[in-house]
């Protein structure tokens, strides 16, 4: 991040618009804001950080708006502060704003109604600026307002990472700028993650597929052996009546079963035959009946004719005339018989009362063609149910027929089985067995088609049960692949959290012992800096030993503000140090030493300072790197700020 | 002459629970045992049933279409179909209206049905002969 | 940047953790001045989106 440009509007004692641009060059990186005590310094400081990050800090948000503003608005109206903050971030151009609206009450205060207004914008490419949909996430990514006190700098606080109970602070500025926080957030989502989908995995069964596809496979292979079962019965059936042919032409060449075996073949070409009328008949019949549920709608045709008699009898429906005819006549004035009449005459006022108490045209036809269609049910009634009553007959006299032509063939069975000769007898029972046979094989088939019926039914729905099954199934090897990288990942994070902690905590140090060198003009006193698991800064002098207890106040402000900086170096975040008096409690000394090294420690360096804190020799040391300074004006007439710029 | 009068639906449909009775009437290919050929002739043996018993009993549940109006044939079933409703409204006016017309069949049928199920399938004997046993 | 250097730590495991690793941490960052942030839903999105592509490569 690179502050370019801050505007306040009506800011505290900024009264009106007024600007202040910083210096965003590389080498003359730094920007200088001076003013005496109480001349806006901090107000100015505030703004920033109001601006970015809003209230938390703010002493009071209610003495934001400018009083002089406040004065200005009458009674009712609203008074409103706006800062706007242009800088840029790793190529792009931001522009922020936070508005802050109040209502003047009648005590001259003003009430603050709802929270304050936050818009970030960014340039596009050709210049035109888009809104930023999400701005508190790009801030956060940008430069997180838990971590902001380490890059705007409060002056007042420079020693407080040097003291010695300051082992928490140490530890929470770590934590946070250097983004274990983020790895340990991390590693706990990702572990809850984990820990939900192994949840839903539990609830979803995994045996139930299994045990369908089982069902299935026994499922088809019954079915199979059925099949195979009717195939082979098939063909037994085919056997067998080779076997009777085999019979009866030895029968027909014997000369004493000749004769029957003969009369036999004809009654069975007879009951062929009869049975095939008889098929024909039962298909008739079903044609017939089906469609003689006219005959059960007797009574509604019935009550249906009355009704619509009776309309007609009524004189409701004209039978020779209609209405379109009663319209024409109308018009034209003529009777029915051709001489005109007078409108108003009896003859019109009677057409009139005709056509008017007829029914609408289109209903008119639908009652005669409906009255045309049922008569002729009701009386064909009598006919329909005569010709059904007469298959009936027939189909008994066919049964009758039939079971007298197999009374006959048993009858020849008999004789046959009778026969003196041996040999036809023998014949003949043998015949009569697999006749038996063929009854029963058929029987089986029968049964066999049943079952197969069933089966195929039963096929149809596992196939449907396993189809969803597998669908839970692949869910669940989803859900388990889910898991698992959840969980490796967060164990990924636990391994490494403590070799990136350990990392960081020795680097911090590394960094601190060297800007601390360059900074103290009295290093050979000091051998090392070190920072403990315990997060405790400490400095060691050349015997070894912790030597904070002796440092000064001075030395302790500067290894607070070692730390600092390069904890913003090591973070790596490209971010500016804005600090707000730095210096006023350092020694000359120190300050010297200081603002010969400070610009290097940032990109950009922003110093609010009072005249006290930067003259002489530390303001030579700064000199060449200064790229703008402002002077912060304040008019005690008025009471209020104007920001100069200088030089 | 049904054409002319608009109707806001052109199928014919009973209850969801009543479409298993209709199925069994009509799936298979022995006449004996499945005397029925189409769901429109069940659907007016069920309604002149109905109309017999002197019942209307109103659809309730989810309603399956089981046929489209192009099954009926104009010179038995529409008329028919006519005279229930004017025997059922005792008005001529109600053939002013195709729904009305079908929401009267579709009544009586679901109350017939159950006559005819019981008759048909639930005697002993054979469907068919029990159904011509209904005529004679 | 600080983000390249925490990415290097997890240079030896699986490309598919270190996906889920890099886009979590993202997340975390961009809610990171919330006491309480509801990324639940989020981190859900991102297993399931880098489950699917992997799935999609294996296919």
């Amino acid at each position: 991040m690179k502050l370019e440009r801050i505007t306040l509007e009506n800011f505290r004692q900024y009264y009106g618009r007024q600007r202040l641009a910083f210096s965003t060059d590389s080498q003359q990186n730094v920007t200088v804001i001076h003013g005496v005590n109480g001349a806006g310094k901090t107000s100015l400081f505030l703004a920033i950080n109001w601006c970015l990050y809003s209230g938390e800090g703010a002493a009071n948000v209610g003495e934001l708006i400018s009083k002089e503003a406040i004065s200005r608005v009458h009674n009712g109206e609203a008074a409103r502060t706006t800062v706007e903050l242009t800088f840029t971030h790793d190529g792009e151009r931001y522009l922020v704003a936070r508005r802050l609206e109040g209502v003047k009450q009648p005590d001259g205060s003003i009430s603050v109604s709802g929270a304050d207004d936050f818009t970030m914008m960014r340039t596009r490419w050709d210049g035109q600026a888009e809104r930023v949909n999400n701005p508190v996430g790009t801030m956060n990514a940008i430069l997180p307002s838990n971590v902001r006190t380490y890059f705007l700098f409060d002056g007042e606080k420079i020693d407080n990472f040097a003291k010695p109970e300051a082992g928490d602070e140490v530890r929470y500025a770590i934590y946070h700028v250097l983004k274990l926080e983020v790895l340990t957030r991390g590693q706990r989502h990702l572990e809850e993650a984990a820990a939900e989908y192994r949840r839903e995995l539990k609830s979803a069964s995994s045996g139930e597929l299994r045990d369908l596809l089982e069902r299935d496979e026994k499922a088809r292979d019954d079915r199979e052996q059925a099949l195979t079962r009717k195939e082979e019965l098939e063909r037994e059936v085919e056997s067998t009546r080779r076997q009777i042919a085999d019979i009866d032409q030895r029968l027909r060449e014997m000369q004493n079963a000749r004769a029957l075996q003969q009369q036999r073949e004809r009654l069975e070409r007879d009951i062929k035959q009869r049975q095939a009328e008889m098929d024909r008949l039962v298909g008739n019949i079903r044609e017939t009946a089906t469609s003689r549920f006219v005959l059960i709608g007797q009574p509604a045709i019935e009550r249906a004719l009355v009704i619509l008699d009776g309309k007609r009898e009524r004189g409701e429906i004209p039978s020779n005339i209609r209405q379109q005819f009663v319209h024409d006549l109308i018009d034209q004035m003529r009777c029915i018989c051709g001489r005109p009449f007078e409108l108003g005459s009896p003859e019109h006022q009677r057409l009139l009362a005709l056509m008017n108490s007829s029914l609408p045209g289109s209903l008119e036809d639908d009652v005669l063609d409906t009255s045309a269609a049922l008569r002729p049910f009701a009386e064909r009634a009598r006919t329909l149910r005569e010709s059904l009553n007469r298959d009936m007959r027939q189909r008994i006299e066919l049964l009758a027929l039939i079971q007298a032509l197999e009374e006959e063939l048993d009858d020849v069975s008999r004789q046959l089985k009778g026969s003196p000769q041996e040999e036809i007898s023998r014949l003949e029972k043998q015949r009569q067995e697999f006749r038996a046979d063929i009854e029963s094989y058929w029987l089986e088939q029968g049964n066999l088609d049943t079952r197969l019926d069933a089966l195929s039914k039963e096929i149809a729905q596992l196939e449907k049960q396993i189809e969803r099954a597998k669908k839970d199934k692949s869910r669940q090897h989803l859900l388990t692949r889910r898991a698992n990288l959840a969980q490796r990942a967060a164990d990924a994070i636990g391994e490494m959290y403590q070799v990136f902690a350990d990392d960081m905590r020795q680097r911090i140090e590394a960094k601190t012992k060297e800007i601390f060198k360059s900074l103290i003009w009295k290093d050979s006193h000091f051998q090392d800096i070190y920072l403990g698991p315990d997060y405790k800064l400490e400095v060691i002098d050349r015997y070894g030993l912790p030597a904070r207890p002796e440092l000064s106040a001075g030395e302790r402000q500067v290894l607070s503000l070692s730390f600092i900086t390069a904890m913003s170096r090591i973070s790596e975040e490209e971010a500016p140090l804005v600090m707000d008096t730095p210096f006023g409690r350092l020694s000359s000394h120190h300050r010297n030493s200081i603002t010969e090294h400070l610009p290097e420690l940032a990109d950009q360096l922003v110093l609010f300072v009072t005249d006290e804190e930067l003259r002489d020799q530390a303001r030579q040391n700064l000199e060449p790197r200064i790229g703008a300074e402002y002077r912060l004006e304040f008019d005690r007439g008025t009471s209020y700020t104007e920001i100069v710029e200088v030089g | 002459m049904m054409a002319e009068i608009a109707a806001s639906r052109d199928a014919v449909a009973v209850d969801e629970a009543i479409h298993e009775i209709y199925r069994q009437l009509t799936e298979g290919n022995d006449p004996v045992s499945v005397p029925f050929r189409t769901m429109k002739d069940v659907f007016m043996w069920a309604a002149c049933l109905g109309y017999r018993h002197g019942e209307r009993r109103p659809l309730t549940g989810k309603r399956v279409t089981i046929f489209r109006w192009a099954q009926f044939t104009p010179q038995v079933d529409v008329p028919l179909l006519k005279a229930l409703a004017i025997a059922d409204s005792g008005d001529v006016n109600v053939l002013l209206s195709e729904d009305e017309i079908l929401t009267i069949a579709e009544e009586y049928a679901n109350a017939g049905i159950h006559e005819l199920r019981a008759s048909v399938l639930g005697e002993y004997g054979q469907p068919l002969w029990n159904l011509v046993g209904l005529l004679t | 940047m600080l983000k390249d250097r925490l990415m290097e730590l997890f240079k030896e495991y699986d490309p598919e953790v270190q996906r889920v690793i890099s886009e979590v941490l993202t997340l975390e960052q961009e809610h990171i001045s919330l006491e309480r942030p509801r990324v639940k839903n989020l981190v859900r999105q991102i297993i399931d989106h880098i489950v699917q592509d992997e799935s999609g490569d294996q296919e």
